[in-house]
């Protein structure tokens, strides 16, 4: 049954059908053909139930946000600063990408909404200064995934309720990998300035630099207001998304005037479009994830693959490869919620730090949701950038190459998440 | 709506519960109903790598099979939503915070199923009518990007 | 997880019925330890011919998706809260009023197994919904905890208190002088240390467990309310099996009635346990004395009577018949 429902996937998938179609027909020909008396409508249930997170509002809300402050003035005012500052340092713009993606990301607990938000804006200002759009998009989709790791993350509080670590302690834990990854990415960005010469722009000098500051004086009271904002406890993340859309009409729409108030339906509509189109994969990965568990099918695969007494090494890249498989297929969240009851009390009496275990789950998670085939960022970027599916994974593999090896040192060496927690 | 949740707790300190009642309803109607109009646009999200790379006839075949076997599905799932709308009437079940019945809120996954089955439809036959490869409205061909 | 392995050696799943059993929470908590051993129990009254597979939280979809799924037969056992079958049957909301039990709760077990109000008139109200509760059990008082002190009712004024969101719950805060907000769990941990809400309400295992108290100064021992819950059985199904099957059940659920109890008080006690021996976050735990609950209670009969009139066909009956009920159980 397993292979049945993979093969008819991987099947419809490479026969090009629109990635909803595998994600529902697989679950559908599950329940219809191999399970009795299975009341099919159960499928329309769990559709239901994967768009019915209230943290997922959040996206459409930002979608829309920065659909408005790309079609009008702001972000190009706010790009306009940080470039002035670092436009002219190799790979300046690359390492601000992955800075603002890590920081916004961290913020607004969505990768999915992250690469909308920095990443539309960031994305045109890249190809701009000469980078080759394929290494754009794969710099956005990657950093935005760090964002998972570092606080407030919803991965780690997920992963918190459904095993017993302690929150707090997680979110600590999660910083020295968060910041490694960076550190990889931004020496990345350097080299790859470098090798493929990517042209410096003239440094701008200390008075010019106030001039744009002046002007992105309103632009800049975005990212205060919402971080402010999160952090101050004045609003949530889904309720900050909804923040961004306000100010971004009244900065576009009633102060700037660079969009006519007419315009704004068209713009909701085209942030339509994507929200439906991704939600509706969502949706799919839902009904996909409720056959998996009900077949106890996880239950099934670490029988077969732990066996007796294994070490905690092996356990943690055993479970590794398990998140890293699921969140190619499905959202993080979910594959938290369901795979970590399954290890943890495994990997705990083997040896392992519940609080390290959290830290290489979350990353794993991060990871597969950008790694081709699946990976719902990718869907996202897909959807938002217009591009096709090949054009947004062509940049990803040195990315994928970086984090791997990332994840194989946090796994390896457990200090790397524990050490902050030791100095405290 | 979300926006209007902030104002009024930072204002009166009292919030709206409704608020995320409306914002399901308004993601569930968004996602299903858009099934149609992404499809009519070409923004369905799909792994094109193969298909770009085959030769016409295999491209002119799958371009016919394709939207025939999506639409198929569409309205297998739409028929079994059905279902579940109508039990969901049957029970009587009204939402949480506003109480309004919560059929109304899932009945745009049979209508968008069905809606977006028919334009998947209409892309077979504009295919099968057509020499060139159509895919979607402002979509004739990977090749022309 | 432990045992799977166990159950593996005998019989290696040659079970002639296999069924399924629904929990709102995940590996270690309460229900789920609960529902794992009324499964051995049946497993064992059956002589292995009855295997029962516990589903924890998230495998098949929120617990509102775990009610309809036992609706439709699809899993056959679930633990379903009242809360969260408040549209479907609103005389169930009942257990959402505050200061109406006892705050002694083994006397309050004994109101749930004996009380003819729940056992047979708010059962029926299930049974027609094709959920036959089989037994009412308690995992533990409700207890709050805020960025401040919460002794009296004049403490809730302006206070941002986050709770579930029904109209019961909501009302009560309202009548404490709070502004209840309603927020999803998954937003809760960061709303509460970011200050987006001043305290919450839960029992003492969860509020542990989710880490609420890493970020909270204060713990309030109100025992406000406690956390009731349903063992439940799809009613086609039971009405269905022989009586011997039936009556393997039933002797589980009998005997699953004290042990219910055990294992909710041992994981609120190693919970408190816990949260006082947590010194890097510390919280201040306060016990409310008799005058101050009664304080609390009398503000909290307006939500009674909202409850008589709005709580569906039969919530007046329901309530004052067990409001007797009480009565006499604390009388003895
Ligand atoms: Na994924
Ligand atoms: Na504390």
């Amino acid at each position: 049954m397993v292979w049945t429902l993979l093969g008819i996937m991987v099947i419809l998938l490479l026969m090009g059908f629109p990635m909803m179609i595998p994600l529902i027909a697989g679950p559908l020909i599950i329940i219809l053909f191999y399970m009795d008396n299975l009341d099919p409508t159960i499928m329309v249930q769990q559709m239901v139930e994967g768009i019915s997170s209230y943290v997922l509002i959040a996206v459409p809300l930002f979608i829309f946000a920065a659909d408005i402050m790309t079609s009008g003035r702001t972000s190009r005012k706010l790009l306009d600063f940080v470039g002035s500052f670092v436009g002219h340092l190799r790979g300046g713009y690359a390492i601000t990408t992955a800075a603002a993606c890590t920081l916004f990301g961290s913020i607004s607990g969505s990768t999915q909404a992250t690469v909308v938000a920095i990443g539309k804006p960031m994305r045109e200002r890249l190809l701009k200064v000469g980078y080759k759009d394929s290494s754009a998009i794969a710099l956005i989709i990657n950093s935005s995934d760090v964002a998972l790791l570092i606080p407030p993350s919803i991965g780690m509080i997920i992963y918190a309720l459904v095993s017993d670590a302690s929150v707090g302690d997680l979110f600590i834990a999660g910083i020295g990998p968060g910041v490694l990854i960076f550190i990889f990415f931004a020496s990345y960005a350097y080299i790859h300035a470098k090798v493929y010469d990517i042209p410096l722009a003239p440094k701008v000098p200390w008075k010019e630099r106030g001039d744009i500051f002046l002007k992105a004086l309103l632009p800049l009271g975005f990212p205060v207001i919402i971080i402010g904002g999160i952090y101050t406890g004045q609003f949530t993340p889904t309720e900050a998304a909804g923040i961004s859309v306000l100010y971004a009409f009244v900065l576009e729409v009633l102060i700037f005037r660079s969009i006519k108030l007419k315009e704004i339906p068209n713009i909701a509509l085209s942030s339509g479009i994507v929200t439906s189109a991704v939600f509706v994969l969502v949706a799919g990965g839902q009904a996909f994830s409720w056959v998996i568990s009900f077949a106890r099918i996880p239950q099934m695969l670490t029988d077969a693959v732990l066996g007796n007494d294994p070490s905690a090494l092996y356990i943690l890249f055993i479970v590794a490869l398990f998140f890293f498989i699921g969140c190619m297929f499905v959202d993080p969240i979910v594959v938290i919620l369901i795979l970590t009851p399954i290890f943890a009390p495994v990997a705990t009496m083997a040896g392992v730090d519940p609080i390290h275990l959290g830290v290489v789950i979350v990353f794993q998670a991060a990871l597969g949701s950008a790694t081709p085939p699946f990976g719902v960022d990718i869907f996202t970027a897909s959807a938002v950038f217009n591009k096709s599916y090949l054009d947004v994974i062509r940049g990803t593999p040195p990315y994928i190459v970086m984090l791997l090896i990332v994840s194989v040192l946090v796994i390896v060496f457990e200090d790397i998440s524990l050490f902050l927690l030791r100095l405290f | 709506m979300t926006i209007g949740n902030v104002l009024s707790r930072l204002i009166t300190g009292t919030s709206w519960h409704f608020a995320a009642e409306i914002s399901r309803l308004a993601v569930i109607v968004a996602s299903f109903m858009g099934i149609s109009y992404a499809a009519r646009k070409g923004r369905h999200i799909s792994m094109s790598a193969l298909f770009d790379i085959s030769p016409k006839p295999v491209k002119k075949v799958l371009s016919i099979i394709n939207p025939f076997i999506t639409a198929l599905v569409l309205f297998t799932v739409g028929y079994f939503a059905v279902l579940y709308t109508y039990g969901i009437y049957e029970t009587g079940r009204t939402t949480a915070a506003l109480e309004f019945p919560f059929w109304l809120m899932v009945v745009a996954i049979p209508v968008g199923c069905f809606i977006g089955g028919i334009q998947f439809l209409r892309n077979m036959w504009t295919n099968i009518v057509h020499k060139e490869v159509y895919i979607a409205e402002e979509k004739i061909d990977y090749d022309e990007q | 997880g432990n045992d799977e392995t166990g159950d593996n050696e005998n019989g290696n799943g040659e079970a002639e019925h296999n069924w399924r059993f629904t929990v709102e929470e995940t590996q270690g908590q309460v229900q789920y330890v609960y529902a794992q051993e009324f499964a051995e129990l049946v497993e064992e009254k059956s002589d292995g011919a009855i295997n029962i597979d516990v589903f924890e939280f998230g495998a098949l979809g929120s617990e509102v998706d775990q009610v309809e799924q036992l609706q439709q037969g699809i899993v056959e056992f679930a633990i379903i809260s009242p809360g969260f079958t408040g549209t479907l049957v609103p005389e169930g909301n009942i257990f959402a009023l505050q200061f109406l039990f006892d705050d002694d709760q083994e006397l309050n077990q004994q109101v749930l197994n004996e009380s003819e109000a729940i056992n047979t008139h708010l059962a029926q109200k299930y049974e027609e919904q094709s959920i036959m509760p089989l037994a009412f059990w308690t995992e533990g008082a409700m207890q709050w905890t805020g960025s401040s002190a919460i002794q009296s009712p004049a403490d809730f004024a302006g206070f941002q208190m986050r709770t579930q969101e029904s109209p019961l719950i909501l009302r009560s805060y309202e009548a404490y002088g709070a502004n209840p907000t309603a927020m999803s769990w998954s937003e809760l941990y960061t709303g509460l240390q970011q200050g987006a809400v001043d305290g919450q309400e839960n029992p003492l295992f969860f509020i542990e467990d989710a880490g609420f108290h890493e970020v909270q100064d204060h713990l309030t021992i109100s025992n406000h309310n406690m956390y009731v819950t349903m063992t439940t059985v799809n009613t086609d199904f039971y009405n269905d099996l022989d009586e011997e099957t039936q009556s393997i059940i039933d002797e589980a659920i009998e005997e699953m009635r004290d042990r219910s109890f055990e294992i909710q008080e041992e994981q609120n006690g190693e919970a408190l346990e816990l949260i006082e021996n947590a010194t890097d976050t510390p919280t201040d735990v306060y016990e409310l004395s008799e005058d101050e609950r009664e304080e609390f209670r009398e503000l909290a009969s307006e939500a009674r009577d909202y409850f008589r009139e709005n709580g569906g066909d039969d919530a007046e009956m329901i309530l004052d018949m067990l409001m007797e009920e009480i009565e006499e159980a604390q009388g003895n």
